[in-house]
């Protein structure tokens, strides 16, 4: 008897000193950031030895921070830049890229705006400055706001490079410097239409269906249609580190890529890898 | 009596669950105000905190400190090219090559920047300088100081990035130290804009390097360059043209162009003085014209880098000397000092002023293997100082109306080979070994025969830390 309960016990204590805790920094985009947070909380409560530290800030930030050694992994909603890349060589910095999580970008407009559709040639010249006003693309006679992220965001750059061709800005874009503050602004601004990650949807906005095919067919934003791809505006999320430390961050990335953390991407909005 | 008792009893226990309910509440909002005011207090700190961080991180301090050891081929060695010359008695030397500290101050439109290089051979400014950018478009940005000169690729590209030792001795020898004084207009489309990758320079400068100015003439210069990568991310691509324009003030009438040369003494190439007495007080034009490219392939067997550049025009200088001042004074003596912080002065007399055309360049091929610690670089870099000479023209002999070429007109071509690896992410080895080339001339002087190729080959092992 004695030793079988001593057998249990060993049984019971052998997963937990074999789990692996994670103590790392995660800092970058905030498109990726509900995700991290929530996975982190699930991973520290199964391995209660860990300490995950999730912040924001934008793809850009993330990554400088690590080539500056401030942060474990990089988050970002966009790929490294060959720039970036050269800059974590000269710092004698070798990155491995993983890509933990698909997005898909939603156009949102305040509840009250009547519209529930745009093209992405109606949304280029709206974003371009070309469109100002809501009645050009069958809304009400009304000033369109427009709301976007800053350039070091990588939504920022998928939006610019993928909805409006690379074409620039309209001067009048409001930058804000998070995506919350961006889903905050709309819903309080008649006028007003933002960009955001599907996760940061909310019923306090609403957000738009998207033609990419010059309006023929308009697909609205869900998992689902960024899962059965119909829905075009469409992007990996990544997490960046560092080889020496990979080690270290190598558990939560797992955990991510496992049933258990793709579940989790479903659940908070975003489209799972596998 | 016991219903009474009861009664009684029933009294007090509600009385003192009221009382101590009443107490209890009043307890737990004085205890929620007092955590209330404990989370304002914490919340206040944390702003102060955070307001006093955010002034810090403007102020952002960097540098590197380069140590090094130097093995020439001959003691003695003349190597101002390749980090100055060696001293009488040495073949090899340890040397502090670079120990500078950079100070930045970041303004929401401008910078304050001032950098210095403390060796062993002394304390110098390089830069200090200050930029502001326009607030409206924020494309236009104002620079006033002490910079680099915008010309070329290779001026701005930062000795503690730079995978060889020293600079092309092209830049070494129109650019001494880099840096002039003066001011720049830089304009480039804000970040946002799709024509971010397009970027124009202009500067007018007093054309005397981080010295004092001495006269009243501004050089100007100018670039031109773009800076693209493809979609994704893989290959990099930036072309760029400079142009300089800027004067050398003659100190007397005598000014010496190359010309083909016909008497009785000598046939031949060589300088022929004019002596008109205007002459004296004047400019002698110093113009560049330049042209530069880099391209980058993040590959399967890790980043390939090609740089390339090539700078032609018009230098003046002396008999002996053909590198720009960088810390003249007039009249005589004059000091050039080179960028290795070798300082030669110049005395005895006002000097002749000497025009030479020239052409010069470099290639560099620098491959990171297997996107790991290591790379290995190849570098190819040349300098005709006087294009209308070569070879066995280049002599001594001296025809009545002019004087010898010298040393200032043979050309050089240096061959590196070299090998980095960062060792931590701060520290940087390097392994670099240079093959000098002087053309074979006519040409003897006291301390060298430029017959044959002199023996003036180097190697150097440099330690950087870089923080």
């Amino acid at each position: 008897m004695k030793k079988l309960i001593i057998v249990i016990s060993i049984m019971a204590i052998l997963p937990q000193l074999f789990a692996q805790n994670v103590n790392c920094k995660i800092k970058g985009s905030d498109t990726v950031l509900p995700l991290t947070q929530k996975e982190a909380e699930v991973f520290m409560k199964k391995y209660p030895g860990s300490s995950i530290m999730v912040t924001g800030g934008g793809s850009g930030v993330g990554l400088a921070a690590l080539q500056n050694g401030t942060t474990d992994i990089a988050q970002s909603s966009r790929k490294m830049k060959l720039d970036e890349k050269m800059k974590m060589q000269d710092a004698g910095k070798t990155t491995i890229e993983t890509i933990i999580a698909y997005d898909a970008i939603a156009v949102i407009v305040n509840p009250s705006n009547k519209i529930n559709q745009l093209t992405r040639e109606e949304l280029e010249s709206i974003y371009t400055g070309k469109v100002t006003n809501w009645k050009e693309v069958g809304g009400d006679d009304m000033p369109i706001v427009l709301y976007s992220r800053e350039s070091s965001s990588g939504t920022f750059e998928f939006f610019k490079e993928h909805v409006l061709n690379k074409k620039n800005f309209s001067p009048s874009a409001l930058l804000m410097p998070a995506t919350g503050a961006i889903v905050q602004s709309v819903s309080q601004t008649k006028g007003a239409i933002g960009y955001i990650g599907l996760a940061y949807i909310e019923t306090t906005v609403k957000a738009l269906k998207v033609s990419y095919d010059k309006g023929t067919t308009y697909v609205a934003p869900s998992v689902e249609n960024a899962m059965n791809k119909t829905y075009p505006v469409t992007r990996p999320l990544y997490y960046y580190y560092l080889n020496t430390t990979e080690k270290a961050v190598k558990p939560f990335v797992d955990f991510i890529l496992s049933t258990e953390g793709q579940k989790i991407v479903r659940e908070i909005g975003y489209v799972p890898v596998k | 009596m016991m219903i009474h008792y009861k009664r009684f009893l029933s009294k007090a226990i509600i009385l003192t669950a009221v009382s101590l309910s009443g107490f209890s509440a009043f307890s737990q909002e004085d205890q929620s105000a007092a955590v209330k005011q404990s989370a304002d207090t914490l919340n206040t700190k944390i702003e102060n905190v955070k307001s006093d961080l955010d002034l810090l991180k403007k102020l952002k301090i960097s540098g590197y400190i380069q140590a090094q050891w130097q093995l020439a081929d001959t003691t003695g060695q003349a190597s101002a090219f390749s980090g100055g010359n060696f001293p009488k008695n040495a073949d090899n030397r340890f040397a502090i090559r670079r120990g500078r500290v950079k100070f930045t101050y970041e303004g929401t439109l401008s910078r304050f920047v001032v950098q210095i290089d403390a060796t062993e051979k002394g304390v110098a400014l390089k830069d200090a300088y200050v930029n502001f950018k326009d607030p409206w478009l924020q494309m236009f940005s104002i620079q006033g100081g002490v910079f680099d000169r915008p010309f070329g690729y290779e001026i701005s590209y930062s000795s503690s990035l730079r995978e060889t030792p020293e600079r092309s001795r092209v830049y070494q020898t129109l650019f001494p130290g880099e840096r002039d004084l003066g001011a720049m207009l830089t304009i480039q489309p804000r970040k946002e804009s799709r024509f971010n990758f397009i970027r124009l320079n202009a500067a007018l400068i007093a054309g005397n390097g981080i010295a004092p100015e001495i006269d009243s003439k501004k050089d100007f210069v100018g670039q031109l360059g773009i800076n693209r990568t493809t979609r994704n991310e893989k290959f990099r691509y930036a072309i760029g043209v400079s142009y300089y324009n800027g004067g050398f003030f003659q100190e007397t009438p005598n000014v010496y162009k190359m010309t083909t040369l016909e008497d009785s003494i000598y046939s031949g190439k060589g300088f022929l003085v004019d002596t008109t007495d205007s002459n004296k007080g004047e400019y002698a034009r110093r113009e560049y014209y330049g042209l530069d490219a880099q391209f980058s392939l993040d590959w399967m067997i890790g980043l390939t880098t090609l740089r390339g550049e090539y700078i032609t025009g018009t230098q003046p200088g002396t008999s002996a000397n053909n590198i720009s001042p960088n810390n003249r004074l007039l009249p005589n003596p004059y000091t050039v000092t080179s960028s290795n912080g070798t300082s030669t002065t110049y005395s005895g007399g006002p000097v002749d002023t000497y025009i030479r055309n020239f052409n010069g360049g470099y290639v560099y091929f620098i491959q990171n293997i297997l996107h790991s610690r290591h790379e290995i670089v190849v570098k190819w870099d040349y300098l005709d100082p006087n294009t209308k000479v070569s070879g066995n023209e280049i002599t001594s002999k001296v025809n009545t109306r002019s004087t010898k070429m010298g040393v200032a007109d043979i050309k050089y071509t240096t061959w590196g080979f070299g090998y980095n690896v960062r060792l931590y992410s701060n520290l940087k080895l390097m392994a670099y070994y240079e093959i000098v080339k002087n053309e074979n001339t006519s040409l003897t002087t006291s301390t060298a025969n430029y017959t044959k190729d002199i023996k003036d080959n180097v190697f150097t092992l440099r330690l950087q830390f870089k923080f």
